[in-house]
């Protein structure tokens, strides 16, 4: 096995009030690894110690085999890609694509600028200025100007986050496709679990500074480490599942030894490896089946635990795959809920979020 | 058509609280404009030209001007690193720095005049040394006007530059050397660039406090005249007659130089919206 691309070994640094604590990590060439936290976190501050910005007090950065813990942000090759893409808006798009070429020559057999625009769909845009951009058009003039220095590991700092719901699906989407074919390892940091979920090949939960849990998405949200992680990750069930069948904007899942009827999206197409999430909410608990009932997913379950979740009660449930729902105190009361007891538990189609799997 | 009049109406007719501000708003205009008006129409052709005529008129006017822009290039090379570093640095003593920026704001120039002399004069500490060395003496020489007219003008340049530095995305800087610029080329093309309305209204300001500036001049360097000492110097001559045509004449130009600068260097809209 080759080394790692990137690697990270037991980088700690405080700023204020902010801090590091013994982070290390590798990435394969490629990968993609998404870092989930809440704000305060150290998600940017550890992006921007891996761009340069600041000098750990202890540890190392290797990547390609370089060690980069001393080098100015200008020497380390690293793709730096902020929320609202920070592009220049003194300069045309073209010149904005073109900046890193002042400092560096092209790598020789490199994609010619025009070839990198138009890749992009940028070649009618290069006299813009970039206030004149729609969101998606600004993403993509950020990620050629990434691309354009033939970056050795790209970071991202929420850049979706400040965008309307639908923009962001969209640019998710153009976004994981493009890190699919850029080939070039992915640092990408939110608070946004199905941001996390989408675009991770492997993913971390980070806490006051701190990875508590590294590995793959659906090991972390189904198999929590620590309460930290569980009471971070925890409000989703998260299942792998595979698409049996599509059809009149309905899509058929094989989750374990079940079968999820959803609304199709996307990411349904036949044969897909998929991630269904089913926020706990948005599961109901009954004694006996609604014969008369629109949902469609109607499952026998058994409740394997039961905890007080502020004023809900949490009970995780065995339906034939892991399943968790959120209840009042009078629902807990009614239905007798305590691990062993039997019930049916439902969830709507339109409840059921489908995330595609890179396969 | 319902809406169209009545929101009309509501812009057009200020009343109450809008309407008592314009008419103070008025009165202040008025109290600027009309000196300068009045002083403008007292002149007769005849003496105007009859001024225009001196030698010494004229040269003190270019003079002037010379030294105005002189001291505009030196504020933005001495202002603008200073700009620089109070936008982006925090640092002890930070507080202390701002005021002594802004000191010469509060000196009475005379003061500042009397001061620079203690420096830059005869027996000044720097002024001494400098003559005794290369003959150079900032007393009667363009050399002491423009150090006065900087001591009282850079701090626009350095507040107005700062103000605009502040204005651009520390976000811009960060990616522009994950890019592969050092901190020298992040500065001239990016921080620079960006800035570069603020720092040019500053040095607007300062262009037109430094050719206004008597004060500070007349004692530090009453030979070779600018204008405002000249004008002062016939005015003692000669009365209001000359004084008052020469100074016609000086304003004409400066005020021409501040439209222009106005013109070439206000922010427009669309440069504003996306500054940050």
């Amino acid at each position: 096995m080759s080394a790692p691309a990137v690697s990270v070994e037991g980088v700690s640094l405080r700023v204020g009030a902010f801090a590091l604590r013994d982070i290390s990590f590798s990435l394969a060439a490629g990968e993609t690894f998404v870092i989930l936290g809440p704000s305060g976190a150290g998600k940017s501050l550890l992006l921007e110690t891996l761009a340069g910005f600041y000098r750990p007090s202890s540890g190392r950065i290797l990547i390609g085999g370089r060690d980069l813990t001393e080098a100015p942000p200008e020497a380390r090759r690293i793709a730096f890609m902020f929320q609202d893409y920070a592009l220049f808006p003194h300069l045309t798009v073209a010149q904005n694509v073109a900046f890193g070429l002042r400092f560096s020559p092209r790598r020789k057999g490199a994609e010619p600028l025009d070839a990198l625009l138009a890749r992009l769909g940028l070649e009618h845009l290069g006299a813009r200025k970039p206030m004149h951009l729609s969101g998606g058009e600004q993403q993509r003039v950020a990620l050629a100007r990434a691309l354009a220095m033939d970056p050795t590991l790209f970071l991202f700092d929420e850049p979706l986050s400040a965008l309307d719901a639908r923009s962001r699906d969209t640019l998710r989407s153009e976004l994981k496709t493009f890190l699919n074919r850029a080939g070039v390892p992915a640092i990408y940091v939110t608070h946004d679990q199905l941001e996390a979920l989408a675009l991770a090949d492997k993913m971390a939960v980070m806490k006051d500074g701190a990875l508590l849990q590294t590995g793959c998405p659906a090991e972390i949200f189904n198999a929590p480490a620590s309460e930290a992680v569980a009471n971070f990750v925890g409000v989703e069930t998260v299942l792998e599942g595979k698409v049996l069948s599509v059809s009149d904007g309905m899509a058929a899942i094989s989750v374990a030894s079940q079968v999820l009827h959803v609304l199709a999206n996307d990411a349904a197409k036949p044969n897909a490896s998929v991630l269904a999430c089913i926020r706990p909410e948005d599961v109901a608990l009954a004694r006996t089946t609604h014969p008369g009932s629109s949902v469609r997913n109607q499952f026998q379950a058994r409740v394997t635990a039961v905890a007080a979740a502020g004023p809900l009660f949490k009970i995780s449930l065995d339906a034939g795959f892991p399943l968790v729902a959120y209840v009042s105190k009078q629902s807990y009361l009614e239905l007798g809920l305590a691990p062993g007891a039997d019930l049916i538990a439902s969830v709507k189609a339109t409840a059921v979020h489908l995330i595609g799997r890179a396969s | 058509m319902g809406s169209e009049p009545t929101r009309r109406q509501h812009y057009a007719q200020p009343r109450g609280l809008m309407l008592v501000f314009s008419l103070v708003g008025g009165l202040l205009l008025l109290f600027i404009a009309l000196p300068l008006l009045r002083l403008f129409g007292a002149q007769s052709a005849a003496s105007l030209m009859r001024v225009a005529a001196m030698a010494e008129v004229r040269s003190s006017i270019l003079l002037s001007v010379e030294a105005a822009l002189l001291t505009t290039v030196g504020a933005a090379l001495l202002g603008v690193p200073l700009a620089y570093l109070l936008a982006r640095s925090s640092f002890r003593g930070k507080g202390l720095v701002e005021a002594i920026v802004d000191l010469p704001l509060a000196v009475p120039h005379t003061v500042v005049g009397i001061a620079l002399l203690f420096v830059f004069g005869r027996t000044g500490i720097i002024g001494a040394p400098i003559s005794a060395l290369t003959g150079y003496q900032f007393w009667g020489s363009a050399g002491g006007i423009v150090i006065a007219m900087l001591y009282v003008s850079v701090t626009y340049t350095v507040n107005a530059a700062r103000v605009g530095f502040e204005a651009v995305d520390p976000r811009l800087e960060k990616v522009a050397r994950t890019l592969g610029a050092g901190r020298w080329a992040v500065f001239l093309q990016v921080s620079l660039p960006l800035a570069a309305r603020g720092i040019l209204t500053g040095l607007t300001l300062t262009f037109a406090r430094s050719i206004s500036e008597f004060g500070s001049v007349i004692v530090l360097t009453y030979y070779p005249m600018t204008a405002p000492v000249k004008i002062y110097d016939l005015f003692l001559q000669f009365g209001l007659g000359d004084s008052s045509a020469m100074a016609a004449l000086f304003l004409a130009v400066t005020l021409s130089l501040f439209v222009l600068f106005r013109f070439l260097f206000s922010p427009r809209r669309d440069a504003e919206k996306r500054r940050g």
